[in-house]
């Protein structure tokens, strides 16, 4: 078939195992690697590549097995963290690289082109060292597309970017999906960039897939903690934290409700846009954001975010004080449950 | 006290650390340049000129950089494939083979020139070897060539070891991917970013091996001409000017010196010069503030 496919890869590593990992990757998709830190995401990415040998399973490229290939042979555009560039050339060499190696009698021609495309073309005499980590970005990719991979690899893309360089990158990463139909995997700690960008998602723990869907399924039942951190739950308690909660208060009414992994909530509203409810804590801090006040509340020793919407008439409130809310129950997010129940209190 | 300059612009006081550091960094170079400064007072100016012209002190200047030149590129293409070997592989006994390596830094020069004395007596399969070659090591220049390699190659593969070893992996990786093969990945990638680093061994390499006296004392004290050395018999200029104070000739001694310095600072400032201004590949180096 066309595209990659990713087939039941393991390696070990001495002391770190990876897969058994399957994957599909079709052309002009992307597919977003999650986990925590060693996870094995650089792991993986590392062994596609041909870096680190896979031990058991293939790697289809169009349907041939490149798993035993080395690294320059496999079609790929791997971006590495920190980029990777060629520290002693200059940007327009830099991009010109690859079709080098190729000989490529358009060099010239095709570079120009790129750093027109990615706007370069005014910072082409400089080195890597002298560019922002928005400029160096997009000469890692102006460099990854010259070489006219057949998948592109990423490891951390926004990675030490700043707000305006992550949206222009944003901007960059959707456009080659849609004009050059590049796939792309890429692995990274940003909700905003895997949903702005990826179809799938491939959830990795301890080296093993955890969850390997689609973004809706991502949102609706993320399978443990950190997926639930990820996908924008402001609260998020695991078992053993509910356990150690006691037998009475929101812990245990919590524990009752909690999927295998813990439960999740966004974070509920104090300003009467939640349901109104029992729960009473007093107020450790609260921070205006652009998306309101949040408010850290402890709760029957349990701490919980909770959201007012700023406003110029009623005042927030403030450490120290008291505060009740409701917590509807068909908000909760079980973490590891096959499906979410839908119970009332 | 009231700071200096034009008004309305204050120059920044010195920090305290930059003053411990220029006070450092300002003995050591005085240190260096003292006795230098001893040799150059110490040879009347028209003892200076007389060896500028004097043809023996020539032809040994020759030797000199020609031993050292062939002693260099030897030990660049020796020494910067074991830098490699030793930066990148994992191997069993890796640790005897640098230790191996810093051996000819710390053997006492006398020695070296002993050992490779012993190894071609006659009756030594070695000394069958370069016989049969035609090839006479004791007195030629072989002999020098075999001392100065000893004692100048291992600052080329320690050198090389630590610029390949600084190479950035990830910066390979990437463009192993980009299609470069292992050999294009050296030549494109590791071998211009580590090659600074390595120049700048080859530079001490060579400085040591001009300023070696030791082991050609025992192995090549005078150098006669042979089919690798078509020049005059002579000797290496460090032997000379040995040979000048053997004989209590110490005012002609310091006047070799101070010319030989000369050529040797003259060379070490235009590859200074040449990486900071010029088009040597291996310049401009960003300063790390």
């Amino acid at each position: 078939m066309s595209g990659w496919v990713v087939d039941g890869v393991e390696s070990d590593l001495g002391g770190f195992r990876l897969g058994p990992v399957d994957l599909e990757i079709a052309p002009g998709r992307a597919v977003a690697v999650l986990g925590r830190s060693g996870a094995g995401k650089t792991t993986l990415l590392r062994t596609i590549a041909g870096f680190l040998p896979a031990d058991r399973g293939r790697i289809l490229r169009d349907g041939t097995d490149v798993a035993g290939w080395p690294p320059e042979r496999r079609g790929l555009g791997y971006v590495p963290q920190g980029l990777g560039l060629l520290p002693h050339r200059s940007v327009e060499r830099n991009v010109r690289y690859p079709l080098e190696l190729r000989e490529r009698p358009d060099a010239a021609a095709r570079t120009r082109e790129l750093l027109e495309r990615f706007s370069l073309t005014r910072l082409a005499d400089r080195r890597p060292a002298q560019l922002s980590g928005g400029e160096a970005q997009r000469v890692a990719i102006a460099r990854a597309l010259a070489a006219e991979p057949a998948l592109i690899l990423w490891d951390e893309p926004w990675q030490a970017l700043d707000v305006e360089a992550r949206y222009e990158l944003g901007h960059v990463l959707h456009e080659l999906r849609e004009q050059e139909r590049v796939p792309v995997l890429v692995v990274t700690h940003d909700p905003g960039l895997a949903f702005s960008l990826a179809d799938r998602f491939l959830l990795l723990r301890a080296g093993r897939v955890a969850l390997a869907t689609d973004a809706t399924h991502l949102l609706d039942a993320p399978p443990d903690p950190f997926a639930a951190r990820f996908v924008g739950f402001e609260n998020v308690f695991d078992r053993a934290r509910l356990d150690a909660g006691g037998s009475r208060g929101l812990a245990a009414w919590l524990l009752e409700r909690s999927g295998p992994e813990g439960i999740a909530f966004a974070a509920p509203g104090v300003d009467g846009t939640g349901a109104p409810g029992p729960w009473r804590g007093v107020v450790r801090t609260a921070r205006p954001t652009p998306e309101g006040v949040i408010v850290e509340a402890v709760v029957d020793g349990l701490p919980v975010v909770l959201r007012t919407s700023r406003s110029r008439t009623v005042p927030p409130p403030v450490a120290g004080g008291n505060v009740a809310f409701g917590i509807d129950p068909g908000a909760l997010c079980p973490l590891g449950a096959s499906r979410r129940p839908t119970e009332e209190r | 006290m009231t700071a200096a300059g034009p008004p309305g612009r204050r120059r920044p006081r010195p920090s305290p650390w930059t003053v411990v550091q220029a006070v450092l960094a300002g003995s050591l170079l005085l240190l260096f340049m003292l006795p230098i400064y001893a040799l150059f007072a110490e040879a009347p100016f028209p003892r200076f000129v007389a060896a500028l012209h004097n043809p023996q002190v020539g032809a040994s200047i020759a030797l000199t950089l020609y031993a050292s030149g062939i002693a260099v590129a030897a030990a660049a293409a020796f020494g910067i494939p074991l830098g490699y070997l030793l930066a990148r592989r994992a191997f069993r006994g890796r640790a005897v083979v640098e230790s191996i390596v810093a051996l000819p830094v710390v053997v006492p020069h006398l020695l070296v020139g002993f050992g490779l004395f012993l190894l071609f007596v006659p009756g030594t399969p070695l000394h069958h070897v370069a016989a049969a070659l035609g090839l006479p090591v004791y007195d030629s220049i072989l002999g020098v060539v075999l001392v100065l390699v000893f004692v100048s190659a291992p600052y080329t593969v320690l050198a090389s070891d630590l610029s390949f070893r600084a190479v950035d992996g990830r910066v390979l990786e990437a463009a192993r991917s980009l299609g470069a093969g292992g050999p294009d990945a050296f030549v494109t990638v590791t071998l211009p970013i580590a090659l600074r680093g390595i120049v700048a061994g080859l530079l001490l390499s060579w400085a040591r091996a001009v300023s070696e006296i030791g082991g050609l004392l025992i192995l090549a004290w005078v150098v006669y001409p042979s089919g690798l050395y078509p020049g005059p018999v002579s000797t290496t200029i460090s032997v000379y000017i040995y040979n000048l104070v053997q004989l209590g000739d110490l005012q002609d001694a310091a006047a070799v010196s101070s010319v030989f310095l000369l050529i040797a600072f003259g060379l070490f400032l235009a590859v200074r010069l040449g990486e900071r201004y010029g088009r040597l590949p291996w310049g401009r180096g960003e300063l790390v503030p």
